[in-house]
Order: structure tokens, then C-alpha cells, then sequence
């Protein structure tokens, strides 16, 4: 699927492919793998997605920051499937006339990714355990979005 | 009142209560937040998460109150985490 990728990410390559005429800014974020996690030591993860809706809501949300920053281009894509230390997770490419732009809407693509895809990280120990990850962080963010959920315990 | 069979696909951290999918039978007037207590009372170690959950019907989240759609699979959503 256009923004769902079970193999390694390469955004060198995405990058590269992205430049645009009329783009004087492009910024690039890459979401990468930990090897810690609130003092405990990870050893990779695995994500999960419900696949078709995920890749729909990607998609919106990519239309919505073109539209609403003026992008020339936007791109996202999240990697499913077992993703090593250091590996690429997600990456969000945008491009406008201006750095403001491309700042603010990348970010603003990250957040909403984060906080409103269905797409699961599933964090696992060196100590043999595993846990499902939970991005929202009510204590700090709490003003930034609305929810009604609570936090899953860690298994 | 009649019941409908309902089937429940679930993901992530759900699996770990009710597998990969499984089905409750509700009044077929009920509200999808009768989908969400039939599931408390069937394993009460996932309420937690389950409070947390939207539900997604046609790969577009529904509202809990909303009466139940003609559709008889729903997906259960836990709280995103990707990233």
C-alpha cells in the first residue's frame, strides 16, 4: 500500500525523489527506533496495522496538510512488520515555498499519524517480555487533543 | 427483541483477550456500546482497554451511541500507537 511498507524504509531515496521547483524548503522526519523505553532496554519492534484504513487515513491526512499549509508535496509512509534498532519506522517528507510551512505541517502529519492511525507498535525486552505501545501522553498533551481512552498497561 | 450476531475483529493487544475475532450476539436495536459491554462482561480483564477502544464499521470510526449499522463485522481499534 501506498503509505504501509513491510520492508526497510529508504528515505535517502524518497528524498532524493522529492525535490521540487518550487519547494526552497523540504524537511524530512525520520521515526527510528530505540534502543530504551522508560528504562528498559529494547531489543526491536513490531508493528501492526489495520491495513486498509490506515493507509486511507494516511492519505487523508496527507491531503488535508497540502491543503491547509500550502504544500507543494507531502509524503508518509510507515513501516509494518518487524523493524530492527536504529530502522526507520516512519518517515514524513514535506515541501513548501517557505521552511515555516514544511515544519509546521510535517509535524502536524507526525501527530495526527501518531494519535489517530490505526497502527500498533508492539515494543519487545531484552528480558524476554513484550508490551503494546501507547503514544498518548495525556499528562503532557492534554491540551492538544481530545480523547476518552485510558492507558493499556504494560503486560 | 430479536439478536443479531456481530463479529469482532481485533487487533493488537486485544488478541491477547479475544483472539483474533470473535462474535457477541446483541438486541439488533442495541447501540455499539452494547457490543463494547458484552465484551466486559465476557472477559472483565480487558475492560480496561476495552473503555479505551473505537470501533470501526466500512474503515470508518462510528460513534459508541450510534445504533447498529446493517453490517455484522465491526473492527475493534485500540488506542493508536505507531510511530
Amino acid at each position: 500500500m501506498k503509505h504501509l511498507q513491510h520492508t526497510d524504509l529508504n528515505y535517502s531515496e524518497l528524498f532524493d525523489g522529492f525535490r521540487n521547483p518550487n519547494s526552497g524548503a523540504v524537511v524530512l522526519f525520520s521515526g527510528e527506533v530505540r534502543d530504551n523505553n522508560k528504562g528498559r532496554e529494547v531489543t526491536h519492534l513490531e508493528y501492526e496495522a489495520y491495513e486498509p484504513m490506515a493507509n486511507k487515513m494516511i492519505d487523508e491526512i496527507i491531503d488535508e496538510a497540502i491543503s491547509r499549509f500550502n504544500l507543494n508535496q507531502a509524503v508518509c509512509v510507515h513501516r509494518l512488520g518487524r523493524v530492527e534498532i536504529s530502522g526507520c519506522a516512519v518517515v514524513v517528507v514535506t515541501g513548501s515555498g517557505h521552511r515555516k510551512e514544511a515544519y509546521d505541517a510535517n509535524r502536524y502529519i507526525i501527530d495526527r499519524v501518531k494519535n489517530e492511525v490505526p497502527i500498533w507498535k508492539h515494543e519487545f525486552f531484552a528480558d524476554g517480555t513484550s508490551a503494546w505501545g501507547q503514544n498518548c501522553d495525556c499528562v503532557t498533551h492534554k491540551d492538544e487533543h481530545e480523547h476518552n481512552h485510558q492507558h493499556e498497561k504494560a503486560e | 427483541m430479536d439478536k443479531r450476531a456481530i463479529k469482532i475483529i481485533c487487533f493488537a493487544g486485544l488478541r491477547k483477550y479475544f483472539g483474533s475475532e470473535t462474535t457477541v450476539e446483541v438486541e439488533s436495536e442495541a447501540s455499539y456500546l452494547k457490543v463494547i459491554d458484552e465484551l466486559k462482561a465476557i472477559n472483565p480483564e480487558a475492560i480496561e482497554i476495552l473503555s479505551s477502544c473505537r470501533i470501526a464499521v466500512n474503515e470508518k470510526f462510528i460513534s459508541l451511541d450510534e445504533p447498529l449499522k446493517p453490517e455484522n463485522t465491526i473492527f475493534l481499534i485500540p488506542p493508536s500507537s505507531g510511530g
